[in-house]
């Protein structure tokens, strides 16, 4: 009686299951049985087409609705207004690096030139994006430092110097004296290692006034909770502490809120990486000296710029050292023929913090 | 006989462990017993106090949960989008409330699928939190963002006191949702001590058989104990907004196992029907403390997770042999008594 009960249950639990494939997959052959032109005219926004250059360049980001992405659109729209190229951009409903691909696929098909990426899953997009290139279309991708099949990828900063330059900001903050220490999301994090080993060495060599306590990293989890209790005790322990050098976007919030509650503002400070939408009240009540991250909308443009430069034919004045007219992109710097590094970082203020809304 | 009688209870070691481990920190640092660390304790026990009351609950009557951080975050991502476009200007306690009735309904789901489906609480639980979490980041598109609505953000700085430590120069506030603690720990000793449904729970997990014959509602009791989970957990969605002070749909994720830690370092018996409210918040005490004082303690970050792991052994460790010495006696005990020591022994 009981195994037959189980029985139906296992059956009863196949069938749910195999419906919810099944609804997928419709939902699936839905998507790619409407007309890609409606749902191009639907997510994006297409410049007037204009007469000096009719080339069509796709950029494919990770998902439409993310601010960041939203910010990166603006970028893509204001090459497509400067240049009169018909560039837009088009992305999965959600960041799902199976459907990204499909998203690559459907532009593949379509009469385009150029495509730029910024993938999910670099891997997962390698043999649509081998595909494209076989059809003559350039690509360009964006955060895939491992890409292969691509004519360029192309990154706001090496991570050594953005490292130095968070550190830089720091300095500033604290006057180039006293205490501080790292704050990492996790210690085996490997860019938030890198970053912060570069922001170490950088005050080694230039701030010796500075002083990295004995902790040198703490662990913050990617919380901004965990960054906040943390930080409440290392102020406990070491009470001269001046710095608090976070590299995971929750670190500098966290560490601002522990110093606003315990009365330090003015005294101590954080900078490090972090973006607007989560650093915004402590970035206003001045515990976060500044917020370092990358503008997107300037990373869509570089894309871009580059797209267009190699289907005028241009390809080989990419070079170390070439101005590629965006801010952050004055001399990028080429390795191993493909892989472009910009000085792309930015500093967000209270003063400058209503610009990068993102 | 009294004194023997605490020696037997499990909460009495807990406390011990506790005790030793901030005369450590104290000769360590110099910095636990102060004013500011205390209340600086007692603020990072307010969302794991709250949240094991519901998970010792639950423990009790039998059960598990591991979806109630899902629940809390989704009730929470929820009110506070659906506030935000309402510009809702009014008083935070519609907040509140909101986020429970959406975290009830989500327990309730808890609760009914695994009264109708007869599977362990743990699967059901699993799959509802997978749901859960997929709904807020697919449907709800979730993101952190430090913009809160007005009711919600003017909590944020609203606090019952604050201390300072005039030797660092530094000071510590006790926000004003700790009152919320001692109301749910009150409630839920209450509830477990002096009801009926709360003898009911402790009926239901000690043998649901019996519990079902002495005439107890049992799967009434499985939906309270899931209901009342849910709404505790979309309450504390709120009250960790406001302690956070800006809206982190991902925060809670991995909490569930700190808090079944805590409950099972307090002394609920996993298996159900035993536990107690105080041994509960004593384990989640010592958890919290050791989270938030290896720094403190001086040990290195390389080396924290390796002695976080090694006190929740100790502390387990002690309890769990206490148990089984108790169980021994006990068995030998019943051996004694049918006059069967002598042939049978122990198993």
């Amino acid at each position: 009686m009981k195994k037959k009960w189980i029985t139906w249950l296992i059956l009863g639990c196949m069938t749910v299951s195999l419906w919810g494939c099944g609804s997928k997959q419709e939902e699936q052959q839905t998507a790619e049985s409407s007309p890609a032109a409606e749902e191009a005219a639907e997510e994006t926004t297409e410049a007037a087409p204009a007469e000096s250059s009719d080339y069509k360049i796709a950029t494919v980001v990770k998902e439409s609705s993310d601010p960041w992405f939203i910010r990166m659109e603006e970028g893509v729209n204001r090459f497509a207004d400067e240049t009169g190229v018909n560039a837009f951009q088009k992305g999965p409903s959600k960041t799902d690096a199976a459907q990204q691909v499909q998203v690559i696929e459907e532009l593949v098909a379509q009469d385009i030139d150029a495509i730029c990426v910024v993938p999910i899953d670099p891997a997962a997009c390698e043999s649509v994006l081998k595909k494209a290139m076989d059809k003559g279309i350039v690509v360009i991708t964006h955060e895939a430092t491992t890409q292969q099949n691509c004519d360029f990828n192309i990154e706001a900063f090496d991570n050594v110097g953005y490292g130095a330059y968070m550190m830089d900001e720091l300095a500033k903050a604290m006057g180039e004296e006293g205490q501080y220490v790292c704050m990492v999301s996790y210690l085996t994090n490997a860019a938030h290692k890198e970053w912060s080993d570069a922001a170490i060495a950088r005050q080694k060599e230039m701030y010796p006034n500075m002083e990295l306590i004995p902790e040198e990293k703490i662990e913050t989890e990617d919380s901004m909770e965990v960054a906040y209790e943390r930080v409440k005790e290392i102020l406990k322990k070491y009470p001269d502490i001046k710095g608090f050098l976070g590299t995971a976007s929750n670190d500098p919030p966290g560490a601002g809120k522990a110093i606003d509650e315990m009365g330090l503002t003015g005294k101590v400070f954080a900078a490090g990486t972090s973006v607007t939408s989560v650093a915004a009240p402590y970035l206003e009540s001045g515990s976060v000296a500044t917020a370092t991250c990358w503008d997107p909308a300037d990373a869509g443009y570089a894309m871009n710029v580059l797209a267009k430069m190699i289907l005028d034919g241009k390809r080989d004045e990419i070079q170390t050292g070439l101005d590629l007219g965006v801010p952050g992109f004055e001399s990028i710097s080429v390795t191993d023929g493909k892989y472009i590094n910009g000085e792309g970082w930015i500093a967000i203020t209270k003063d400058n913090m209503s610009d990068y809304n993102f | 006989m009294k004194s023997k009688k605490l020696l037997k209870r499990n909460e009495f070691y807990v406390a011990v462990t506790i005790f030793l481990l901030s005369l450590i920190i104290q000769l360590r640092s110099g910095q636990f017993f102060t004013a500011n660390n205390f209340v600086d304790l007692a603020r990072a026990m307010i969302i794991p106090g709250m949240l094991t009351m519901g998970v010792m609950m639950e423990i009790i009557s039998g059960g598990i949960d591991v979806s109630f951080p899902a629940i809390s975050m989704l009730s929470m991502y929820a009110t506070l989008e659906l506030l935000l476009k309402m510009e809702y200007e009014g008083s935070v306690a519609l907040a509140f409330l909101i986020a429970v009735l959406i975290g009830l309904c989500l327990g309730l789901i808890n609760g009914a699928l695994i009264c109708l489906l007869k599977l362990p609480a743990f699967i059901i639980t699993l799959g509802t939190s997978s749901i859960y979490l997929g709904f807020m980041q697919a449907v709800l598109k979730s993101h952190t963002s430090s913009l809160l609505p007005g009711p919600v953000s003017r909590m944020v700085k609203s606090f019952l006191l604050t201390v300072t430590n005039q030797e660092l120069g530094i000071s510590s506030s006790l926000p004003s949702v700790f009152v919320f603690l001692i109301i749910i720990v009150a409630f839920t000793a209450f509830l477990l001590k002096y009801t009926m449904l709360g003898r009911g729970i402790y009926a239901l997990g000690g043998d649901p058989v019996a519990a079902e014959r002495a005439g107890f509602h049992v799967n009434g009791i499985r939906l309270f104990v899931y209901g009342f989970m849910g709404a505790l957990a979309g309450f504390v969605g709120i009250t960790r907004t406001i302690l956070v002070g800006s809206c982190q749909p991902n925060s809670l994720i991995g909490y569930e196992m700190t808090c079944i830690a805590a409950v099972v370092l307090g002394g609920t018996r996993i298996s159900g029907g035993h536990g107690t409210v105080a041994g509960s918040l004593l384990g989640a005490l010592l958890l919290t403390m050791v989270s938030n004082s290896l720094i403190l303690m001086g040990i290195p970050t390389y080396w924290s997770k390796f002695v976080t792991g090694i006190l929740i052994i100790v502390g387990t460790g002690v309890s769990a042999y206490q148990a089984l010495r108790r169980q021994r006696q006990l068995a030998v005990g019943v051996l004694e008594d049918q006059g069967l020591s002598e042939n049978g022994g122990l198993m």
